[in-house]
């Protein structure tokens, strides 16, 4: 986990922390149903990349503005509310013009609104920041999780049809891995790029 | 109950505005979109349609056409596949049965005497990648291409190249290709029943 969650209002420090320091797939470890479910591909993995950092966006700037508003009963209610018809407005748009798109990801879309990134990022940042802090902290952190879709899905991409975004790049001899297509194939690449990354992390011993 | 509607409105105004201004923002984005979102549903269809058939027209032939499914009935309309001087080319219909992954839903194509299909197309599935999706693949598919409209029986080994009663499973598959067959099996005789109705068939 990552030692520190950044809720002060530094605007470098809110836009590049979800890249890396609190990146929420390799070191966070959460929203993982987009990193296994949709990742067989690169198009469609980087589609969803671009619906989360729109709707934690759009989310985080209308929670930042309401939040002095805001009770602490109602909280939850209204950043749901709100992450809701971002996700909504994102997979309409998706089934009118990206329709192929919006097959290929399915109920996936409509998922995004208990991802528990953008509640996350709803709560941490923007319940507690300026608008422009929570707008820069979304888009850090979407395409923190964007990357980590990319990276995996080139992965199993590239193992699985020796394609990348479609584009042939593997020779011709090259014999296809079936399984990375499979579930069983995101597991183990998430699982040994999560140990990648506990691995460049770790303390140095003296 | 004066104190109680305003103590309500204080802590609730929020939401209510909320839930007023987004819901209008949906249904903004929902009136604007939706014309593309049907165009779009119906434009995969036929595109469908007219790889199986390539005909001039598409015409509803039977409405509402009741077609056993494993979850009792599916009502699906016939399609006429008609040309540039009128003639029929065949017809084609909507079904669909329980897969392995998820729901298989498919095109199917026969030809104007319902005597053969002309084969079929996949409007979605969710089969495991690398082998029961190769229902989407020509050496499932064509052995469909050709075929006599009536019951088919699934054989594990066989030649996949006899265009004949007997469906070659796919290796690996055998859920998948099993729904396959019961699909077209339980929906023919429902469409050879209502074009004959119709008059459209002997």
């Amino acid at each position: 986990m990552a030692d520190g969650i950044n809720t002060s209002p530094n605007y470098f420090n809110a836009l590049t922390a979800g890249l890396w320091k609190e990146n929420p797939t390799f070191r966070l470890l959460i929203g993982m149903c987009p990193p296994l479910a949709v990742t067989t591909a690169v198009k469609p993995a980087l589609t969803m990349g671009l619906c989360v950092i729109f709707v934690l966006v759009c989310s985080n700037m209308v929670i930042s503005l309401m939040r002095n508003l805001l009770k602490p009963h109602l909280r939850i209610i209204m950043f749901c509310l709100s992450i809701a018809a971002f996700v909504t407005v994102a997979d309409l748009y998706l089934k009118a013009f990206a329709p192929d798109m919006s097959e290929i990801l399915g109920a996936y879309v409509p998922l995004i609104i208990v991802n528990c990134i953008i509640i996350f990022r709803a709560e941490a940042c923007a319940s507690k920041s300026n608008v422009l802090v929570s707008i820069l902290d979304g888009i850090g952190s979407g395409s923190g999780f964007t990357c980590a879709l990319i990276i995996l899905a080139g992965i199993r991409e590239l193992l699985a049809s020796g394609k990348f975004a479609d584009i042939q790049v593997m020779p011709k001899g090259f014999v296809p891995w079936a399984a990375m297509q499979m579930p069983v194939g995101a597991f183990v690449t998430l699982g040994l790029l999560i140990g990648f990354a506990a691995i460049i992390t770790a303390p140095k011993k003296d | 109950m004066l104190s109680k509607i305003k103590f309500f409105m204080q802590q609730s105004w929020l939401l209510l505005l909320a839930s007023f201004l987004f819901g209008l923002m949906i249904a903004v984005a929902d009136t604007a979109w939706k014309p593309k979102v049907e165009e779009n549903k119906t434009g995969k269809v036929k595109n469908m349609m007219k790889g199986l058939i390539n005909a001039n027209s598409f015409e509803v032939a039977a409405k509402d056409v009741n077609i056993p499914s494993d979850k009792g009935f599916i009502k699906t309309d016939i399609y006429k596949a008609v040309d540039e001087q009128g003639n029929v080319l065949g017809y084609e219909y909507i079904t669909s049965g329980s897969g392995f992954g998820d729901k298989i839903e498919l095109i199917i194509a026969v030809d104007a005497k319902c005597e053969k299909y002309l084969g079929y197309q996949v409007l979605s599935s969710n089969e495991t990648p690398g082998f029961g999706d190769k229902i989407k693949g020509d050496y499932f598919s064509k052995q469909f291409v050709g075929a006599p409209a009536a019951e088919f029986t699934l054989v594990k080994v066989g030649k996949a190249e006899d265009i004949d009663n007997q469906i070659v499973a796919i290796s690996g598959a055998t859920i998948t290709s099993t729904a396959m067959v019961n699909i077209f099996n339980k929906s023919i005789v429902s469409v050879k029943e209502t074009l004959a109705q119709k008059g459209l068939i002997k």
